[in-house]
């Protein structure tokens, strides 16, 4: 019935209500983003990024109720898809435009429908268990192709990418010299974390370990023309960031396997009229007008977001959110009213998957590498969590997800620095907790944090609905 | 033709752990209609648990024992404290309730133990036994898996057939009303159920644990050879668990051994995707009746 209110406060065209909400708040991230130290710009990047791929498991697991552990994989696919074309096809221009970003993350966002079509055919077949179950093979099955194709794939090590940039700028890639003894090496030892790479099942399931890729300075890169900062001024970027504020940032127990972002690599761009989103960086005044990685990745990770808020805002609110919600609820009497409760399965899975793949290409440019590991189970794993604790059936409660999934592990470090705990302690700390909220929040607040506080707003108001409604 | 034997003894004793793994999916399942995702998380908590044991006496029989009871306790903690509580409506928040227990586990263990693989000393020679004139891929412990293993689905067989235990726990998973009642105390077959999962998924841990290594994470690939194993079988039959369990542990061993290790999880990919689209019931299951 609530459907129906929504109908009358929102008149006339919603799509125009929903550009205007998600225009506001795109413009007031973009706010945020140019405003804050590069370092948050980074974690504004993987709120974003967490927060379009659990727009995805809004609509699957919240609204269609099909949970899902395969998203994480849906994202390797939509990084895959985008390292290999960006790679592969930097000069090739299609429709006159340079093959870019843009066109890369349109095949990543294509190779997610593809795949998650097939996929979601397979599931619309399978009740509750069994689609998570067979998910979770996807989740630690499809990391493990990438072992199989080390050529083309780039096998256990990944592939690094050449982020294309702005302006048909491209970044090449940095002289890689691996760095095994660094600090990377002692966090994969003491973090078990979630890494499904890091199985022992059989002594031929190795522990992964990426090595620590540290390119240092930006040598060999190239500086694209019209590029308005020197090497030197970049440099200093640097210290704005360290591989350890960024290893543990989101992603259930990646520190076996995350490739360390290193800004340093990324040289030779130029802000000017960015085509992904349209901002220009003449406006940024009283900044730094040089290019700042972080910023730029931010923004690209926040339009990518929001662009995908707006389309899911637009569905969920519309005939296809009850459609959803009609064959959750109940597909038989979704079926008697001409619903097809298949057909209503595999458009979400259609859709998440299509968020994942783009949440995947936005990851592979934040990391400018792309490897199994930062794909594996522990990354769907974060994914069911962020949803679960934000609210399952809500948007706001996936961006909420993200906030936790990114911040809380920050927040533990910050809590338990310069108390002497063991590493042990304080690395497993997080995960304890995810496990423990995802429980309690199951057992006495399904409806997550949105859920719970609606409800109580309900309350004062003296309605009541379900909370996942 | 030397290699296939090969691979094919070297697949059974991973199998009898995997047939194991999957019996502890199919009591639950039996017991509460629901996949434990949370099972191998209880394993391997209880495997760290005989392992310590074990450290510290030098029985592996005291090990095992232990961690039987460790599992029957887990078991049925797990059941009170999350499974009781979710409302049955919510088939959604049960499943992500499991992957809620396994994720603290493995933090918990992580915690306690550290996160570095820890070797876990057979009782018996792991090394190939030689006769006929060549070594051959079975070990003294492979046979030691293959009898444990051997003798508790025996025993479990023994209890669903032969018991009134076996016959309440039977009635109030067929049909939970109409055995509550004729006096069936279901709730307490439901608490059984889940012990009697967690005390053998317990056991499939420390069989395994000398074989590979452990970690907090590295049963989670056993849990979807496991699930994929339950799932061809029929979620709901002992016998089809055990079968398939064997057969997908062979399977590996096969393709791991012609192809390559890390092709393992893609084959139980295949196998459970082949598997639900050709008989989703499962081999063994029979088909539920639909209910509006």
């Amino acid at each position: 019935m609530s459907n129906v209110k929504n109908l009358r406060t929102f008149p006339g065209n919603r799509l125009v209500w929903h550009a205007v909400i998600v225009g506001i708040v795109w413009l007031l991230l973009l706010l945020l983003n140019n405003n804050i130290d590069p370092l948050y710009s980074s974690y504004l990047a993987l709120i974003a990024m967490y927060a379009t791929a659990m727009f995805g498991m809004t609509i699957l697991v919240g609204l269609s109720g099909q949970v899902s552990l395969g998203n994480g994989a849906l994202m390797a696919v939509g990084g895959y898809v985008f390292a290999l074309t960006s790679m592969n096809w930097q000069t090739v221009p299609v429709f006159g435009w340079q093959w870019n970003a843009v066109w890369s993350m349109v095949f990543a966002g294509l190779g997610g429908i593809l795949i998650g079509g097939v996929v979601g055919g397979l599931a619309a077949r399978l009740k509750g268990p069994y689609l998570a179950g067979l998910t979770l093979g996807l989740a630690v099955g499809v990391p493990a192709i990438a072992n199989r194709f080390p050529e083309l794939l780039g096998g256990e090590n990944g592939l690094m990418l050449t982020v294309p940039y702005p302006n048909g700028g491209y970044a090449a890639a940095a002289v890689v010299s691996p760095d095994p003894a660094g600090d990377l090496a002692t966090g994969a030892a003491t973090d078990p974390g979630l890494d499904p790479n890091a199985v022992a099942g059989d002594d031929q399931y190795a522990e992964l370990d990426l090595s620590g890729f540290d390119q240092g300075d930006g040598a060999g890169t190239e500086i694209a023309p019209g590029d308005l900062i020197s090497e030197g001024d970049l440099l200093t970027q640097d210290d704005l960031l360290t591989e350890e504020d960024l290893l543990g940032a989101g992603d259930l127990g990646t520190d076996g396997a995350d490739p360390g972002v290193d800004v340093g690599t990324d040289l030779g761009t130029d802000l000017g009229a960015d085509p992904t989103t349209g901002v220009d960086s003449g406006l940024i005044d009283g900044f730094d007008s040089g290019f700042i990685i972080e910023r730029w990745q931010a923004s690209m990770a926040i339009a990518v977001a929001c662009l995908v808020a707006f389309a899911a805002l637009n569905l969920i609110r519309g005939r296809q959110g009850r459609v959803w919600k009609a064959v959750r609820d109940d597909p038989i009497a979704a079926a008697v009213v001409g619903i097809s409760p298949s057909g209503s399965k595999v458009s979400a899975f259609v859709i998440s998957s299509l968020f994942a793949a783009l949440a995947g290409a936005v990851f592979a440019q934040i990391l400018s590498f792309i490897g199994p590991g930062a794909f594996g189970l522990g990354l769907s794993l974060s994914l069911l969590v962020g949803i679960v604790l934000g609210g399952r059936a809500s948007l706001l409660g996936a961006i909420l997800g993200a906030l936790i999934i990114v911040w809380l592990p920050e927040l533990v470090n910050g809590l338990s620095g310069g108390r002497g705990w063991p590493d042990q302690i304080t690395n497993n700390a997080p995960n304890l907790l995810y496990g423990l909220l995802v429980v309690a929040v199951v057992l006495a607040a399904p409806g997550g944090i949105t859920g719970t506080i609606r409800s109580w707003i309900d309350k004062a108001r003296g309605k009541t609905r379900s909370p996942l409604s | 033709m030397t290699n296939f034997l090969d691979y094919l003894l070297g697949g059974f004793s991973n199998g009898a752990v995997i047939a194991l793994m999957a019996l502890a999916l199919v009591l639950v399942w039996r017991s509460t209609r629901m996949i434990n995702f949370a099972q191998v998380g209880q394993a391997m908590f209880t495997t760290y648990i005989a392992l310590t044991v074990q450290q510290s006496t030098g029985n592996w029989l005291l090990a095992l024992v232990v961690a039987m009871g460790a599992g029957l306790i887990l078991g049925t903690i797990v059941f009170f404290l999350v499974i009781r509580p979710v409302k049955n409506s919510d088939t959604t928040g049960a499943i992500i309730a499991t992957f809620g227990v396994l994720i603290a586990l493995q933090a918990a263990a992580g915690m306690i133990w550290g996160g570095d693989p820890e070797g876990f000393i057979p009782p018996v020679s792991n090394a190939g036994l030689e006769f006929a004139g060549r070594v051959w891929p079975i070990s003294l412990y492979d046979i030691l898996v293959w009898t444990v293993t051997a003798a508790l689905v025996v025993g479990l067989t023994l209890l669903f057939t032969k018991t009134s235990l076996g016959l309440s726990m039977r009635a109030s998973a067929f049909n939970p009303e109409v055995a509550r009642l004729s006096g069936v105390r279901v709730n307490r077959m439901l608490i059984t159920g889940w012990a009697l999962a967690g005390a053998t998924g317990a056991i499939g841990g420390v069989l395994i644990a000398p074989v590979a290594s452990i970690s907090p994470n590295s049963f989670d690939i056993l849990l979807v050879f496991a699930f994929t194993a339950a799932v061809i079988g029929g979620l709901d039959s002992l016998i089809g668990a055990v079968t398939f369990g064997i057969g997908t542990g062979l399977v590996i061993s096969l393709v791991s051994g012609y192809t390559d290790a890390s092709n393992a999880p893609v084959v139980a990919l295949v196998l459970l995707t082949v598997n639900l689209l050709l008989k989703p019931d499962g081999v063994f299951g029979h088909h539920g009746a639909r209910s509006v």
